[in-house]
């Protein structure tokens, strides 16, 4: 039934984020995505591998049905499911590792769940808005936008993860 | 067995991450016209950047044949350059000389240093040719820089050598073109430095000067650079020495070139 709740209400989240990209454009500098924190609350047994084919699996969707273009969220994803199986133990400690518990706020406290998002959202964003401007953008109007992003996304991922593990 | 275990499943999550990004790459590639151009030239660099790299490789991998080879054309230089200076030679001393007729006074066989000593106050030599290859004992050991030193005795594939750097080897040098004749030896500090000795009190010898050989020598070949003269000084009262600097580094030496008389016998013969 757990399991259940989970996999529709990820479901769910990656529709929204498709909804979110079509309808509700913020700004040029401010992009809004909380697939960084889909892909870093994925069951801890999952392993490294198929992590990464979730994550391609969900760019892809998110980038065929919005207007964005296809493989550009696949490209910033895959490389936050890979640095999840050494992100965890680094801000949970290996405690969590050994003892295969699901991450959530409630379990690891705020901090270190906002400290992991943050590290996703830098990695996702960085690849993302790196692989958006194509090097026709220069450094300072990138790096603004990378920042903005990242500081804008990591509470709306931190709701995210709540509303995924409330308990 | 836990370790390989480990080691493959890395191996495994990297090829299925470098493919998972090529796909999205090419997605990219193929819904942006932008994005393309900026991928194409992304993969324009690293291929120039890793052939640059590999070429650079390649090209230090093949420097042992290259060096062999600049070798062999010095040979073939010095050894042409040779036969000039002694025809120059005789044509000064001979002026109705037929130089269709003439021949070189000396066997040059090219050979490369097997081991030699740097260290002591009797340096030696061993050369990767023999009496097979045609080196006789008492040949010459030179390169265009300078004078190495003469061969000792011969085995059939190798030759042992006296250096340079030993006290008990002496060549006969001259300053400058037609200057003063004098034995020059090394003078066991350094391997960049020899003496010419026994220069009369009431000769000057100019700082700068070039030293060759004389050629007054049935061994060695006549004007090969040797060095140049550094100043002199009085020795016990009685006759100046004068300081050589070596144009011939020992420490970089590798390839060497062999001279030898074929009429070395004959003419010393006469002279007994």
């Amino acid at each position: 039934m757990k399991n259940w709740r989970f996999i529709i209400l990820y479901l769910m989240l990656v529709a929204g984020q498709v909804i979110l990209c079509n309808y509700f454009g913020l700004s040029q500098y401010v992009l809004i995505s909380w697939l960084p924190v889909l892909i870093l609350m994925l069951p801890h047994r999952m392993g490294s591998i198929v992590s990464m084919i979730v994550a391609f699996a969900c760019g892809f969707v998110v980038d065929f049905f919005s207007t964005g273009m296809l493989g550009i969220t696949s490209l910033a994803l895959v490389p936050v499911a890979l640095s999840r199986r050494a992100l965890i133990p680094l801000v949970f400690g290996d405690e969590q590792v050994t003892r295969d518990e699901e991450l959530s706020i409630a379990r690891f406290g705020i901090i270190k769940m906002a400290l992991a998002i943050l590290v996703s959202c830098g990695i996702f964003f960085l690849v993302y808005i790196w692989a958006d401007s194509a090097g026709t953008v220069n450094f300072w109007r990138a790096a603004t936008r990378y920042l903005l992003s990242v500081l804008v996304s990591t509470p709306i991922c931190l709701y995210v993860a709540k509303l995924l593990r409330p308990e | 067995m836990a370790r390989n275990g480990k080691f493959y499943s890395g191996l495994a999550v990297a090829a299925v991450f470098i493919l998972l990004e090529i796909a999205a790459m090419s997605m990219l590639k193929s819904s942006s016209a932008l994005q393309d151009i900026w991928i194409n030239r992304a993969s324009h660099n690293a291929m120039a950047w890793s052939w640059g790299k590999i070429s650079k490789l390649q090209n230090y991998l093949s420097l042992q044949k290259e060096n062999e080879l600049l070798a062999g054309r010095n040979y073939e230089l010095f050894k042409e350059l040779q036969h000039y200076r002694e025809m120059e030679r005789e044509m000064q001393t001979m002026a109705k000389l037929d130089s269709i007729g003439f021949r070189s006074m000396f066997n040059y066989i090219p050979a490369e240093i097997t081991a030699m000593g740097t260290n002591s106050r009797h340096n030696y030599i061993i050369l990767d040719k023999g009496a097979e290859d045609g080196v006789r004992p008492n040949s010459a050991i030179i390169t265009p820089n300078g004078v190495v030193g003469m061969i000792y005795s011969v085995d059939r594939h190798y030759s042992y050598g006296i250096s340079l750097l030993n006290d008990r080897l002496s060549v006969s040098a001259r300053i400058g073109k037609e200057g003063l004749v004098a034995p020059m030896s090394w003078d066991g500090h350094g391997t960049d430095h020899a003496i010419l000795k026994d220069i009369p009190l009431h000769l000057t010898v100019a700082e700068g000067d070039t030293v060759r050989t004389s050629g007054l020598s049935t061994v060695y070949p006549a004007d090969i650079p040797l060095g140049v003269t550094m100043g002199s000084r009085l020795v016990d009262g009685a006759v100046n020495v004068v300081d050589v600097k070596l144009f011939i580094d020992f420490a970089s030496l590798r390839y060497v070139i062999i001279a030898e008389n074929p009429d070395r016998e004959t003419i010393e013969k006469m002279e007994r």
